[in-house]
């Protein structure tokens, strides 16, 4: 974070009151919105932004500046699903020593009562604040009045001390907003680079007013957005905050006449090295020697450094437990942590770090974002929140987090795979961004012997087994599970199948791979017709639904990890049948080698033999390729749907016996 | 007597004394650790009533935790409000052999409001503190204390185990009062099975049980809370808020509320007065007057929830709801009850207990504690009708099954009366789909169905209409899962409301519904209501099982066949009736077309844990022809 120490104080400036020249008015609201029964370009929207409008700007209040953002929102309601639009919720950060504050809340409810339009005032006893959090506050109003049809409006000012950061300028919302202005001033010296993100363009006008009031020029940067469309999730999004339509500022420097230009934080090594410059990073880290007669013990005898690296990411799992808590700096420092055997994301992680350093690791902290705390967009530390450890062996990467149970060396757990990470190597006086950090593929394999009886009841014997993030997901499915609870689960999601014999090995360690096995009974798990038998091969394990639905995608797919699923299925015929057909084989690829699925079925002597590959190989796919992946998945559910036929042998005989000769 | 409670006070001073040190985890009694996640080894509640104004409760709890899943048992956490101060409030960690580890003393809590994503606004508050736990198991005891002068927030309800798979080695509760007259009144539930003593006497009485063995959960039970060893506790003598009341019937406590919070909450403007007597000027009837009232109410208002002071039991003013158009669900059922009252029409304020478990009022236990929701009773031609003013979608009259079929407290002028309200069962929650489908030579389908759905049925289906289309679209992919790539073309709703019934005309297709093998196509008939449900399978069922209201299902579809085609093969018809219900489904080939008609009835009752395996062989049964499958192939 920029200190304010570090920034000149700002000139005594007074800002304009009035607010800028607006196109729509406050409380101007027309009979044509309140008789608008949907939205034209998406009618099933519940709700709609009208017309937003920010405004952005710095003020000087007896010599303290303060931003202020001034919000004017009008939103109509189409039906009773947009209720929850009348409720407007404002968080508000609470730094402890100061805070950000609302006045001005004024607000009405628009209705249409024959033919006339009647007003209903929001009342101030209505407007609540309470704590939402140890950093923030919350105040929150619903509109009176409200019904379907009614138009709502409101308007507030938020005040904040913390006058370099600018908040997000956010032009979308889960409902379609017909119009969005805003509008950013800064007084000029006061550099702020602007970056766009989203999917729906938008571009943004700057102009330089001079100001009279204050004598001082200011930089007005305006946005003027309409018909943005409504953002909607889907499956395998990593975080759709990445994909909201927003401009972001960061404060790059200052050059005022009369001071010599101060510059901050300008790329990801220059936000590297602030932090390496930190107390925690710079001496705390290599302070704390009380771990040094356990290492001693532990590591005595031990030389080969991948060993060494291993067995103390082992040691601080095993002897600390992560308090949930993100963060890139101590909560409680190392000595604490080891004391107390628990701590935050960096007590944790900057403790694996010390210790491989003790151990003649070549190691260092490596600050990312999570997939929850989004992608960071520029450069700046306030948008980091997690740190996790790096070794350098041999010229071979190694990066742990040792917060999570099932994590390993080189297997994070997929939340730290974001952005990539900023390496803090200060003894080498490096400081970068990676961006290379990628799980590696994962591999599934499955292995079923199954046995068709003449009634169409199957029963069989399933293995699997799991490596890389696949063994994680299913280690982490299992964690804490009762045995008999987890099995009924399982039996209910595969309709009438009666599993025993259930085990699992090597589930409760983090290392290794992960193994199933089972034997199973499925009354329908055949069709018995007449003298036929209808199965499909690949039985319960095959895909049911596509996760696609949507026509068109406008982000990525992130499905985490890339990897490769096996599928080995061996069917033994009941005493009399014979194969009648079989599916035919088939090959479906995705387009750049994203990924390819195989299926192979034969007749062998002991019986019909499956083979089914489905691999992806990227863990993010662009969603150009959304199309294809989408298709991808058809086509394997209709493969997947193919029986076998069975007839009975001496019918065959007879009927071949009686049609050919 | 007095012999016994000396020697009970003697037991008790020795156990605190031995227990405050032994609280190791590693060595406990096996009975207590099967199948729990977490053991309570000590809850121990005292409450002082010392004055019709004044009650302290003291609070000692211990928690072992066994496992992650246990943590939830062991939350350090203290509720309270303006009339409700907490105090003395500390918790220590021990670790698995019983050793100190951590103490959190008061300032270390947390202090934050308790207001939820639900609630605009509430002025409850909690305590609490985070506690990473590091390893298992572990045990923490919180203690506190509070004070109050609402004597009405006696605990109602003391329950012996917290949870299923929650076990207690020990559990108390005491009872002090300085008076005769402040005594509660209580009543024991399923306690039979557990060991406990328990001693009254002119100053209090007490509760306590040892060593209860954790319960495992079984779907279709009963709720824990209906099955789980508890005493209720009701004051009979107390004062709420400053309202002093003494209860001893039904009838007392719908007295005292009516004549205390609900007193003058349900005025009017002389403005709306005037506007509701306009709206219901050419009605015919009571009936008829009630039903626009409450329809200008759904069009009208929305459910908020602001908890401020009294407004946990009382409340807000009619005139305010009006003012603001919105309110909870006591706030909109007294508003709606004074627009019903301007116009002549009577109605009565209903406490319930709400929530698709149906849970009764005690019927000889008069407690303010009993019921979390209000609703309106409609007296008409002697008959209730039974309203819910916080939704702004369900037919006059129709209540689903959020409160349907309970015992309920009825607040009339005159005082108190339990009722039971409407039962939707059987019959009654019925089903049905009419539809045709044609299947084309590459197992794709193309159809129409239509759904008529009528009691609790109509209550699942009816709220279709007021969501989104890729809501709807996701109702169908889920409602019809056994048809992969369904795609909905069109549909069109029909809500009636007199009738309560709700029709959906609905057109698909989708590809690939019929499998083929060779030249073969396969297929299972039944495409619009698949049962593929079977409860879950138990080596050793323990709990009886509840069918809470039933239903009946009719179907008739008819499948048209590919030209050339002709069926080689199609399911027998198949009829199964027990004390469960019935099951019938045939199928007929005439002149190109397969006719199915089916037939599904589930009887709503209580079951003992032994006849588990055969409803759940019935459920087989249906599952299995419903999913039985017709081959067709080309004709020669």
């Amino acid at each position: 974070m920029i200190s304010t120490k570090k920034l000149p104080l700002l000139l005594a400036f007074i800002s304009v009151q009035t607010l800028w020249c607006q196109e729509i008015q406050f409380g101007e609201v027309s009979k044509e919105e309140l008789l608008e029964k949907e939205y034209a370009l998406d009618p099933d929207a519940p709700a709609a932004v009208l017309y937003r409008y920010q405004n952005t700007y710095m003020q000087s209040n007896n010599g303290y500046p303060r931003l202020i953002t001034e919000i004017h929102e009008r939103i109509k309601v189409y039906n009773k699903a947009g209720f929850e639009y009348a409720t407007e919720q404002i968080n508000l950060y609470n730094g402890r020593s100061d805070k950000e504050s609302v006045r001005k809340i004024k607000g009405y409810t628009y209705n249409l009562e024959q033919d006339k339009i009647v007003k209903s005032e929001l009342d101030k006893d209505q407007i609540f604040e309470s704590e939402l959090s140890f950093n923030y506050d919350q105040v929150k109003f619903t509109m009176p009045n409200v019904k379907e049809g009614s138009v709502i409006e409101f308007e507030y000012y938020v005040s904040s001390p913390f006058y370099w950061l600018i908040d997000e300028f956010r032009f979308q919302k889960d409902i379609p907003v017909k119009q969005v202005r805003a509008e950013l001033r800064t007084p000029k010296g006061y550099n702020f680079r602007q970056t766009q993100k989203g999917y729906v363009p938008f571009t943004s006008q700057e102009n330089i007013k001079r100001d009279n009031r204050i004598g001082m020029d200011v930089v007005v940067t305006s946005f003027d957005l309409r018909n943005v469309p409504a953002l909607k999730a889907e499956s395998y999004v990593d975080n759709i905050h990445n994909y909201r339509a927003g401009a972001l500022f960061e404060l790059v420097s200052i050059d005022l006449p009369g001071y010599p230009t101060k510059s901050f934080a300008h790329s990801w090594g220059d936000v590297a090295k602030s932090i390496g410059n930190t107390d925690d990073y710079k001496n705390q880290l290599d302070k704390t020697r009380s771990f040094d007669d356990e290492l001693d013990a532990i590591l005595s005898g031990k030389t080969d450094k991948l060993e060494i690296t291993n067995i103390l990411f082992k040691y601080v799992k095993d002897n600390t437990e992560w308090n949930g808590m993100d963060g890139k700096s101590f909560q409680h420092g190392l000595k604490k942590t080891i004391k107390e055997k628990k701590g935050n994301a960096a007590d944790i992680n900057l403790l694996l770090v010390a210790m491989l350093r003790y151990a003649g690791i070549h190691a260092n902290p490596v600050i990312l974002s999570t997939k929850e705390n989004a992608i960071p967009f520029f450069p700046t530390l306030d948008r980091l929140n997690f740190v996790i450890a790096h070794a350098k062996i041999d010229g071979e990467d190694y990066y742990m987090d040792a917060t999570e149970e099932f994590s390993d060396v080189n297997l994070l757990p997929i939340r730290d795979y974001n952005w990539g990470g900023l390496l803090v190597d200060n003894e080498n006086m490096v400081w970068k961004h990676i961006f290379n950090i990628a799980p590696q593929k994962a591999e599934s394999m499955y292995s079923v012997k199954m046995e068709v009886d003449q009634e169409g009841i199957v029963s069989g014997n399933y293995r699997s087994r799991f490596t890389n993030h696949a063994a994680y997901r299913f280690r982490e499915s299992l964690k804490n599970q009762d045995l008999e609870n987890y099995l009924r689960d399982k039996e209910s999601k595969y309709t009438g199948m009666e599993i025993s014999e259930y085990e699992a090995k090597n589930v409760d360690s983090y290392e290794g791979h992960v193994s199933e096995s089972f034997h199973y009974r499925q009354e329908n798990g055949a069709d018995v017709i007449n003298d036929k038998i209808y199965l499909q091969p690949l039985s319960f394990l095959k895909i049911e639904e596509n996760p696609f639905k949507l026509d068109k995608r406008e982000y990525p797919i992130d499905y985490g990890f890339p990897f490769r699923e096996r599928y080995m299925v061996n069917i033994k015929l009941p005493e009399g049948y014979q194969v009648e057909s079989l599916p035919s084989a088939a090959i479906i690829k995705l387009p750049d080698n994203l990924g390819i699925y195989k299926y192979a079925v034969q007749n062998a002597a002991n019986g019909i033999q499956l083979s089914v590959t489905f691999e992806v190989n990227k863990a993010v796919i662009a969603a150009i390729n959304y199309p294809y992946i989408k298709e991808y998945y058809n086509q394997i559910i209709i493969k997947g749907a193919e029986q076998i036929v069975l007839s009975k042998t001496d019918n065959e005989y007879n009927e071949s016996t009686a049609g050919s000769r | 007597m007095r012999h016994f409670i000396l020697v009970y006070f003697f037991f008790l001073g020795f156990l605190a004394f031995s227990q405050k040190t032994d609280y190791q985890a590693l060595n406990l009694n096996k009975a207590l650790t099967e199948n729990a996640n977490a053991v309570v080894r000590v809850d121990e509640m005292v409450v002082e009533l010392s004055a019709l104004n004044s009650m302290n409760i003291r609070h000692k709890r211990a928690v072992t935790v066994l496992n992650e899943k246990g943590n939830a048992y062991a939350t350090v956490y203290v509720g309270y409000d303006k009339g409700r101060k907490v105090k003395n409030i500390q918790a220590v960690v021990y670790d698995a052999s019983g050793k100190e580890c951590d103490k959190i003393k008061e300032k270390e809590f947390k202090d934050v409001s308790a207001v939820d994503g639900s609630t605009l606004y509430s002025d409850s508050r909690y305590k609490y503190y985070h506690y990473t736990p590091i390893e298992y198991p572990y045990t923490i005891e919180l203690t506190y204390e509070t004070t109050t002068k609402n004597t009405g927030e006696i605990p109602s309800v003391w329950r012996f185990l917290d949870d299923f798979r929650v076990s207690t080695e020990k559990s108390s509760l005491s009872i002090n009062y300085a008076r005769p007259d402040l005594k509660p009144a209580v009543k024991e539930k399923n306690l039979e099975g557990i060991v406990y003593s328990k001693d009254d006497n002119d100053k209090g009485f007490s509760f306590e049980a040892r060593n209860i063995p954790a319960l495992k959960e079984e779907s279709m039970s009963p709720s824990f809370k209906e099955i789980a060893p508890q005493i209720m506790v009701r004051p009979v003598n107390f004062q709420y808020e400053g309202y002093d009341a003494k209860i001893d019937t039904w009838k007392d406590l719908g007295l005292w509320m009516s004549g205390n919070l609900l007193k003058g909450r349900d005025e009017l403007l002389p403005a709306t007065k005037e506007k509701v007597k306009t709206l219901v000027k050419d009605a015919n009837n009571d009936l008829e007057k009630a039903k626009i009232i409450y329809k200008y109410v759904q069009e009208n208002t929305r459910y908020i929830s602001v908890q401020v002071g009294i407004g946990g039991i009382q409340p807000i003013n009619a005139i305010e709801v009006d003012r603001l158009k919105y309110g909870d669900c006591k706030g909109l059922s007294n508003y709606t009850k004074a627009l019903l009252n301007s116009v002549g029409v009577e109605a009565y304020y209903v406490h319930v207990e709400a929530g698709r478990e149906k849970v009764d009022f005690e019927e000889e236990f008069p407690d303010l504690a009993q019921g979390n929701h209000v609703i309106l009773a409609v007296p008409y031609e002697g008959k209730y009708h039974w309203i819910d003013c916080t939704s702004q979608v369900h037919p006059f009259g129709f209540i689903g099954d959020f409160t349907d079929d309970r015992k309920v407290l009825v607040i009339k002028p005159d005082g108190g009366e339990i009722v039971r309200t409407v039962a939707y069962t059987n019959e009654q929650n019925y089903q049905l789909t009419q539809g045709s489908y044609a299947l084309r030579t590459d197992g794709s389908i193309n159809g129409n169905v239509t759904i008529r759905t009528r009691g609790i049925q109509y209550d699942n289906h009816f709220t279709l209409a007021q969501r989104p289309e890729d809501k709807i679209q996701e109702h169908y992919k889920n409602y019809w899962h056994n048809i992969n790539n369904l795609k909905v073309k069109t549909y069109r709703f029909q809500n009636d409301d007199s009738a309560v019934e709700f029709t959906e005309e609905v057109s698909v297709d989708a590809s690939h519904y019929a499998s083929k093998s060779g030249e073969r196509l396969l297929f299972a008939a039944n495409a619009f209501n698949n049962f593929d449900y079977i409860p879950d399978r138990y080596y050793d069922r323990k709990l009886p099982f509840e069918i809470q209201r039933g239903f009946l299902d009719e179907d008739e579809f008819s499948i048209e066949i590919p030209d050339g085609y002709g069926v080689e093969s199609m399911p027998e018809a198949m009829t199964v009736e027990n004390k469960f219900g019935y099951y019938r489904i045939d199928f007929t080939f005439s002149e190109g077309k397969i006719f199915l008609q089916r037939k599904f009835l589930v009887k709503k009752g209580t079951y003992p844990n032994s006849d588990y395996t055969a409803y759940r062989d019935f459920m087989k049964e249906v599952s299995k022809n419903d999913s039985a499958k017709i081959v067709i192939k080309p004709i020669l």
